[in-house]
């Protein structure tokens, strides 16, 4: 799990290890912009858009769900809870200050159907950051439908968001979500252990991300592929 | 319940909370650029470092989350104060604190900051019974990353870009070593004047 960190550790490489590369992006000049991106965004399979007052049982669908919620902070929750959650979402839809969040519902174009949600939060305006989370029916997982989704977010967060820096986290047992981040071409940045407390347990936790500049190259090359 | 037993004694030091008569001692290193990562209050020129010592002057036990104990790491023999170790307990209910340490930059190199810090822990586990240490530093602090791998800590982030530091894009480690990690030195445990809770 911790390779990378452990080469990273290697005192003797230190000297390679934390010099920077040349080809660095210049230091920022000011704060971030606000974001207001004009919905829906499509990409190849899906349809990305503000969620509204009929999305409440396709939520509750999922987030009912014991195996959904056994990472997130939140636990199960029932209908009342999930038409509270909705109705927050449907104004959360740009970015103006620090802590905004735009959270969308993703419909898959096949069916119609409401498959899960993506986010992202403005960390901070100052330094650009960004954080993404996505939580997805377990009946349309396996598809690539979360990284299709996260990708269309990342592409937002890093184009017109003017994000300088993407961050996801998950609990190191949440094996599905990590992986996610590895195909998004995120690069494992913290891996912390008993650093807090969990649903009552000792929380051992990864943290990812990927720079702007790292994103538009592995665009770029995926657009020439 | 958290009654603590001051000063600590170690093999080449004596660690006690900050003095007024301190101002000169901490003068001759608290405004260098180079600490100033590490410090509680930032000091451009020695004219702000009254306020900094002030606020150390303060930090002298940990009762509730949030509050931080700093110690002077005084030279046994001339006395000559050498920097500053700190223990901030930053969260209860999992049991975190974070240390911070900044050394003079006359008297590093001679491992009295690792000598100061394995008392630190010491105090961190045994005494207040905090779960996790850890401590954040500079990606190109080569010195600090040496000492934390010397105090047996594992490297559990490494940040690129994640915040601005003095205008710059910033790069920041964190190391971790929990209770049952911590290895007591058999030369602290020597130590007669100490009160032990654990
Ligand atoms: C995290 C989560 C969104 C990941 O879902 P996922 O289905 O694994 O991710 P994707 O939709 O990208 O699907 C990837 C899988 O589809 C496969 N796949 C099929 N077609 C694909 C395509 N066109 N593109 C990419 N992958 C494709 C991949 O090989 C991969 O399969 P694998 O899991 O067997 O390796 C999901 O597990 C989830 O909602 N979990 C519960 C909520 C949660 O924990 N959220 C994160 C909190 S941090």
């Amino acid at each position: 799990m911790a390779i990378r960190l452990a080469r990273d550790l290697a005192i003797g490489k230190a000297g390679l290890a934390f010099v920077r590369p040349s080809g660095e992006s210049a230091p920022p000049t000011g704060g971030g912009m606000s974001l207001y991106p004009t919905y829906p965004l499509r990409t190849q399979r899906l349809t990305l858009r503000p969620f509204t007052r009929g999305d409440v049982d396709a939520v509750y669908a999922y987030r009912r769900r014991e195996d959904v919620t056994r990472y997130l902070f939140d636990t199960a929750l029932s209908r009342e809870e999930c038409a509270l959650a909705v109705q927050q979402r449907i104004g959360q839809v740009a970015l103006e200050a620090e802590g905004d969040k735009i959270i969308l519902g993703v419909e898959l174009d096949g069916n119609g159907a409401l498959i899960g949600e993506v986010s992202l939060i403005w960390r901070s305006v100052e330094a650009r950051q960004g954080e993404v989370g996505w939580i997805f029916d377990p009946n349309y997982h396996g598809h690539g439908y979360a990284t299709e989704a996260a990708n269309a977010v990342l592409d937002l967060a890093f184009g017109p968001g003017g994000i300088h820096r993407v961050a996801a986290r998950c609990d190191v047992r949440n094996e599905r979500s990590w992986r996610l981040m590895e195909r998004l071409g995120m690069r494992r940045e913290a891996h912390f252990r008993e650093h807090a407390l969990f649903k009552s347990q000792w929380d051992e936790e990864f943290i990812y991300a990927i720079l702007q500049q790292e994103w538009q190259a592995q665009r770029a090359e995926q657009a020439a592929t | 319940m958290f009654s603590l037993s001051l000063p600590i004694q170690t093999d080449r030091l004596i660690l006690r909370t900050f003095e007024r008569s301190d101002i000169d001692g901490l003068a001759a290193y608290h405004a260098l650029p180079s600490v100033q990562r590490y410090v509680f209050t930032k000091t451009r020129d020695t004219s702000e470092v009254a306020g900094a010592l002030n606020l150390m002057r303060g930090h002298v036990s940990l009762q509730r989350p949030g509050d931080t104990l700093t110690l002077a790491m005084i030279r046994k023999g001339d006395q000559a104060l050498l920097g500053h170790v700190s223990l901030n307990w930053s969260d209860a209910t999992a049991g975190q604190g974070e240390v911070r340490f900044c050394v003079n930059p006359a008297h590093a190199g001679q491992g009295f900051t690792r000598e100061a810090l394995s008392a630190v822990y010491d105090l961190a586990f045994d005494h207040f019974h905090i779960h996790r240490v850890f401590a954040r530093c500079d990606g190109r602090n080569h010195h600090s990353i040496k000492l934390m791998q010397q105090m047996g800590m594992r490297l559990e982030a490494h940040y690129r870009e994640h915040a601005l530091f003095q205008g710059e894009w910033d790069e920041e480690l964190h190391f971790a070593i929990l209770d049952r990690e911590w290895q007591r030195s058999t030369k602290v445990k020597d130590l007669p004047v100490r009160h032990r809770v654990a």
